[in-house]
């Protein structure tokens, strides 16, 4: 690689110019033009499928555009991989898993360069792994060992490496593709500090974020993407919460956010409730109700025992001592659960939530086959398709029919598709494990006022979530995990202080 | 905005059409490759009918075998033991069959033995915990040992093997029923049998999605393990009728009986446009389309190439392999969708 | 004038000639087809019965002899001869083996010449198939014919190489056809198996459920075995094991030249084998320690294809009762290196034994006449 030491702050290093992308029908990018300057953190916002990830993965080298130029460095540049683009000084750290589960971590760091550790055809395992923990020790990621595989490391910690991964190579402009939403505090507080030395050391950073408080807070420019077409850039002085949002929808956003209202009212029977539960190595004693009509959030940090808890209310994980009651049964497993009307949303939409090559109408009926079925056997067509059209209306499901395979869908409309698949068989108590993550602001209201809906109408509904405002916003009951036991209870009120929770937390 | 949206609208229908000519390939290759068929007996003067009747006789076994055990493949799961289960099936039906002299043992042994035969297999990786296919490989050695000791000790020897034969009077009376009209009713009977419980009952439908992905379709309350077995269960009727229909073609079983049909079902279903990882967009009709089509490629070969003696054979393989790499590749293309980004 | 006394001309003569065309038996345009079932398609005898049937007799005669792709099994059998009907095939022959019975009754169902050409039907498909007008009948060696080349092998070893201790391969015992070959080697060799000699000791295996036991045998010899079937993994080593022991010859009722034809010329120990007179098998005579084979020879086919012949040409050669017919056909035997290049330039592709002019004076013969000319020792002088 080039000597850079002479970067000069304002510099132009990367012009994208008249860019276009589609996939199948739909139009990812239209005439799109985009300036990154040295010394810069640009931030993209935009609602699913506005085109922010696009463009930059293609600046990243993981896909090709349908036309457009782009110049890196005063250079054409047109990367043929993301291996080939971090060599040459481009690197981006994705949304979803950019690692490899089976392999150690130090292999995964070195991919492609384990040459370098090879003598006569053996690895010099002592010498990768010391040079792996060097490198995550420098971005100060201290709790990972090199020598562990890939995928016995939380979904966080697997983050974390492939941050180390990429930021190893020292690459010129840093991609983040809402990567935060996956990390702890400390992990927060890592990322933004490499995005402060790349600021400082005149290198530059895309930020791809959906939260506007973070986003407004660590970038200096942000560029507001819709539809595919870039909307308006807002330097920082410009930065107002309002007219970003605005922006990004294209009208004011109407209505609640969370709830209007500050009272915690409830029925008062116990639908589900856990005694004593005891989970080794996750969750110990804990003790909890939840109450027709009731919103119960449930946070912590992200390895607090609140994702395991929502698994063991739908039956998924087995208790090691305690119990798992639904209206004073014992859930045996995730079959008794949905008889029991229980619906589970699991944090892992993709791989828990979803089946991706099926369509929206199967990922939907699937929960409730039994409503248009005549005894055990005959599925009735008509009033399959009646009952899909009905969820895919109320929830304002975003596809072009029904027998659209799912994969296609923006992340939000695939987290839309869930909803109907417990909603419409009836679910009578709902586990949301991060019912809004990767979703934009128009849908996440939607889901807010959806999760009203439900309670008013009698609903048990569960939430689980890292994001502290929406669990506050949300909740007429709120328990805070730490170390997989409960610290607190909160009960709702005007008065509520995030500082005070956090503290619980962590 | 309009105009945009007429522009989507046609960019789409040319995308759904280009889904729907994907989807309906199968069908049309087969088509194809009939007319062919035709083209080529009649322009070799061949006997039509006669080459007409071979090719269900061919196809038969093979379509209601690999029919049935379209439901493993659905699961996503794999099963080696299904040649070696036919086999045995034919062995105890024909043994069954010799003793009673009645025809309907003979269907009846078989489907019993091959439906209980296919269950263990489910039954055990149940409750082992053992990946299913694990338990079919140890099925396929045990069924084919147990299958050559019968023909061994219950056969009759002639020339160079043993083989279980029926005495002529009961061969006269499977003659009777040898015939294209009660091999395709019965084809007929068993595919709409297969295509009611595949495409309009929710053990169709379950099984379907657990096919796409295990951890959604279980934590959507769907049992791996129930599924499982009605999969085993239907693919062993699918194994049981087709032995019987084995039995009822060459009067005869030996250890060679069924010992193509493992590799055939798969070749089968790959060409009937089945998924190779099963799922959402399994067909039932795949092992129909596919053990028919595969069936006229290698019919056609063969007459094509029936002057190279010397090379005929592994000229056709040859072929045939690629064509099957060719249908794999393309169904791959559809296969891997198009990943919008979040 | 005389143009149309020329067109006259022409046009009776051309009249003459469709109808002398017309006329002859034999349709000179039409080639004749024939399908013939294999379950080897590899093996040198194999490969030489192919060369005979599709390099000579086919360009004699104007016939097309349609080779099968590789029979398994007897579906595969059944649906192959389907095809060949479905192709207008005249006539089929079968050394496939898969249910003959079966095929012969579907060919006379849809007349269609059938014909065996390696190996013979059981007695009872046999019994069966006789009477059917189109089985045209089956020329090989019977199981007789198999125990008396095993039982010619016994005593040549027994009597003119005076062995004390062998080493004997069993190739695909307990299947009948090297049963009976080892029941006359033993035989040959003066021993017994479960007391019992002569073909008796083929009653005896099945009587024990078709097991063959090597602990069995007793007598004078002593014998090292090496089973073929339901060994296949350990047949190398086993024979490794034996030929450490220095025996003095290694006998085989079948398969040993496929396998271990050169672990055994490297060991020097003297071997025999019921195969063909391929030129492997010659190299190995001349060059390696291969002392004695019983073979058939390529052109052994001729006589079959004769009476095909004579059956499509409406001449069918039927025994006195009017049915198939079924001769034995024995084996040459070489026991040294010039007796075995003697026998194989006696029946090369360019000039075979059943040659044209044989076959010419097969082609409609009586049937006792048949009879006589199959019988009729060809071995070569």
């Amino acid at each position: 690689m080039s000597d850079f030491s002479n970067r000069t702050k304002g510099e132009l290093i990367l012009e994208i110019k008249n860019m276009n992308k589609s996939f199948g029908p739909v139009t990812a990018l239209k005439n799109v033009d985009l300036n990154l300057y040295r010394g810069d953190v640009l931030g993209l916002i935009g609602e699913n499928g506005s085109g922010k990830s696009t463009v930059s993965s293609i600046a990243a080298g993981m896909q090709k555009a349908d036309s457009g130029e782009m110049t890196f460095l005063g250079k054409k540049w047109s990367p043929t991989s993301m291996i080939n683009a971090l060599e040459n000084g481009i690197g981006m750290i994705v949304q979803e898993s950019g690692t490899i589960a089976g392999i150690t971590v130090a292999e995964n760091i070195f991919l492609g360069n384990l040459n370098q550790f090879s003598r006569f055809g053996f690895i010099n395992k002592k010498e990768l792994y010391k040079r792996a923990n060097d490198v995550l020790r420098q971005i100060g990621i201290d709790n990972i060992d090199s020598s562990m595989i890939m995928g016995s490391l939380d979904f966080q910690s697997r983050k974390l490496v492939e941050i180390a991964k990429v930021i190893m190579k020292e690459p010129e402009v840093l991609i983040v593709d809402e990567t935060t939403t996956a990390l702890s505090q400390n992990g927060r507080k890592i990322l933004y500090g490499i995005v402060d030395r790349f600021r400082k050391e005149n290198r530059a950073v895309i930020f791809i974020s959906h939260d506007l408080d973070e986003i407004m807070e660590v970038c200096d420019t942000l560029t507001v993407l819709r539809d595919g077409n870039i909307i308006r850039t807002f330097k920082k002085e410009e930065f107002d919460p309002d007219q970003i949002r605005l922006s990004m929808i294209g009208r004011e956003l109407e209505g609640d956010y969370y709830r209007s209202d500050y009272e915690h009212v409830y029925g008062e029977k116990v639908t589900i409730s856990l005694q004593n539960a005891t989970v080794n190595g996750h969750m110990y004693n804990i003790n909890l109700e939840a109450h027709e009509g009731e919103i119960l959030g449930i946070g912590g940090l992200s390895h607090c025992g609140m994702h395991t808890l929502g698994k063991v209310l739908f039956g998924a994980v087995k208790l090691d001592e305690g119990e798992a009651l639904v209206d004073g049964e014992k859930i045996k497993n995730e079959i008794f659960a949905t008889k029991k009307k229980i619906g589970y949303v699991s944090k892992d939409r993709d791989n828990e939530s979803l089946v991706l090559s099926a369509s929206v109408k199967d990922n939907i009926s699937i929960a409730g086959l039994d409503i248009f079925s005549i005894g055990n056997f005959l599925v009735l067509y008509s009033k399959e398709n009646e009952y899909v059209k009905k969820q895919i209306d109320s929830l304002s499901i975003k596809c072009s029919d029904s027998g659209q395979i799912v994969q296609t869908l923006s992340g939000g409309n695939k987290q839309k598709v869930v909803f109907g698949k417990w909603i419409g068989c009836g679910s009578e108590i709902l586990v949301l494990d991060c019912p809004t993550r990767g979703v934009d602001v128009g849908v996440k209201q939607a889901m807010y006022q959806l999760m009203v809906q439900l309670k008013q109408e009698g609903k048990t509904i569960i939430i689980i979530s890292e994001e502290l405002p929406e669990l506050m916003g949300m909740s007429d009951r709120l328990i805070i995990m730490k170390n997989g036991r409960i610290e607190k209870e909160f009960l709702r009120s005007k008065d509520l202080s995030d500082a005070e929770i956090i503290g619980y937390m962590i | 905005m309009e105009e945009l949206a007429s522009r989507n609208k046609i960019k789409f229908d040319k995308y759904r059409l280009k889904k729907l000519v994907i989807a309906l390939l199968p069908l049309v290759a087969l088509i194809a490759l009939f007319v062919a068929y035709l083209i080529i007996l009649n322009a070799n003067d061949y006997n039509v009918s006669m080459n007409l009747k071979t090719l269900l006789n061919q196809s038969i076994v093979l379509i209601l075998v690999a029919t049935g055990a379209i439901f493993i493949f659905t699961l996503g799961q794999f099963d080696i033991s299904l040649g070696a289960n036919t086999l045995f099936a034919a062995v105890i039906g024909t043994l069954a069959y010799k003793a009673s002299g009645n025809i309907f043992v003979l269907f009846l042994v078989c489907i019993v033995v091959a439906v209980a035969c296919s269950l263990l297999n489910a039954v055990i990786a149940s409750i082992f915990h053992l990946p299913m296919f694990v338990t079919t490989i140890a099925m396929l050695s045990v069924l084919t040992a147990l299958a050559t000791f019968l023909i061994q000790s219950e056969g009759t020897a002639s020339g160079t093997s043993f083989s279980i034969t029926l005495p002529s009077n009961l061969v006269n009376d499977l003659s009777a029923i040898d015939t294209p009209a009660f091999k395709i009713s019965v084809v007929v009977i068993f595919m709409v049998l297969m295509i009611f419980i595949f495409n309009f009952t929710k053990v169709g439908r379950k099984m379907k999605f657990l096919g796409g992905n295990q951890n959604c379709a279980k934590l959507t309350g769907i049992s791996v393990s129930l599924f499982g077995i009605i999969a085993f269960a239907l693919a062993g009727l699918g194994a049981g009728l087709g032995s019987s229909m084995t039995v009822v073609y060459a009067h005869t079983v030996s250890t060679t009986t069924a010992s193509s049909i493992g590799m055939s079902v798969f070749i089968a279903i790959v060409f009937g446009g089945m998924p190779i990882n099963g799922g959402a967009r399994s067909r039932i009709y795949s092992a129909l389309i596919g053990g028919i089509s595969y069936n006229l490629m290698t019919n056609i070969l063969f007459i094509l190439f029936q002057s190279m003696q010397g090379v005929r054979d592994g000229l056709v393989q040859v072929i045939s392999g690629i064509f099957f790499l060719a249908i794999v590749f393309v169904a791959s293309i559809n296969y891997r969708s198009k990943n919008l980004p979040r | 004038m005389k143009i149309s006394k020329f067109m006259k001309g022409t046009v009776a003569l051309a009249l003459a000639g469709v109808a002398l065309a017309a006329c002859s038996g034999e349709s000179t345009e039409k080639v004749v087809k024939v399908g013939v079932l294999v379950a080897d398609v590899s093996g040198e005898e194999a490969l030489g019965f192919k060369s005979y049937l599709q390099n000579y007799v086919a360009k004699q005669y104007n016939y097309e002899f349609i080779y099968s792709p590789q029979i398994e099994s007897a579906e595969q059998a059944k649906s192959q001869a389907e095809t060949f009907i479905g192709q207008n095939c005249k006539a089929i022959i079968d050394m496939a083996d898969k249910n003959r019975g079966d095929l012969a009754k579907l060919c006379n169902d849809n007349q269609v010449y059938f014909a065996i050409g390696s190996g013979m039907m059981s007695d009872e498909d046999f019994a069966a198939s006789k009477s059917l007008e189109y089985f045209v009948g089956q020329i090989g060696p019977n199981m007789t014919t198999e125990y008396e080349t095993g039982l010619a092998m016994g005593q040549y070893y027994k009597d003119a190489k005076n062995v004390t201790k062998i080493g004997v391969y069993g190739a695909f015992i307990p299947n009948p056809m090297h049963l009976y070959r080892m029941a006359g080697l033993l035989t040959g060799l003066g021993d017994t198996y479960k007391g019992a000699t002569g073909q008796n000791i083929v009653f005896t295996v099945f009587g024990d459920g078709a097991q063959f036991d090597a602990s069995n045998i007793a007598g004078d010899v002593a014998i090292d075995y090496c089973a073929g079937f339901d060994n296949e993994g350990a047949i190398f080593a086993t024979v490794g094991q034996i030929i450490a022991k220095n025996p003095d010859a290694f006998l085989s009722v079948g398969m040993t030249t496929t396998f271990f034809a050169d672990t055994l010329d490297g060991a020097g120990v003297e071997y025999s084998d019921i195969d063909s007179f391929t030129s492997a098998n010659g190299n190995h005579m001349k060059n390696g320690s291969l002392g004695y084979l019983a073979g058939k020879y390529s052109s052994s086919l001729g006589p079959v294809f004769a009476a095909i012949k004579s059956a499509i040409d409406g001449k069918a050669i039927r025994t006195e009762a009017g049915e198939a017919f079924s001769l034995s056909q024995g084996y040459w035997t070489a026991k040294s290196s010039e007796e075995f290049e003697k026998f194989q330039s006696a029946d090369s592709v360019e000039n075979p034994i059943f040659n044209k002019t044989l076959l010419d004076s097969l082609i409609g013969l009586s049937y006792t006449e048949f009879v006589n000319e199959v019988a009729k020792d060809r071995t070569p002088q």
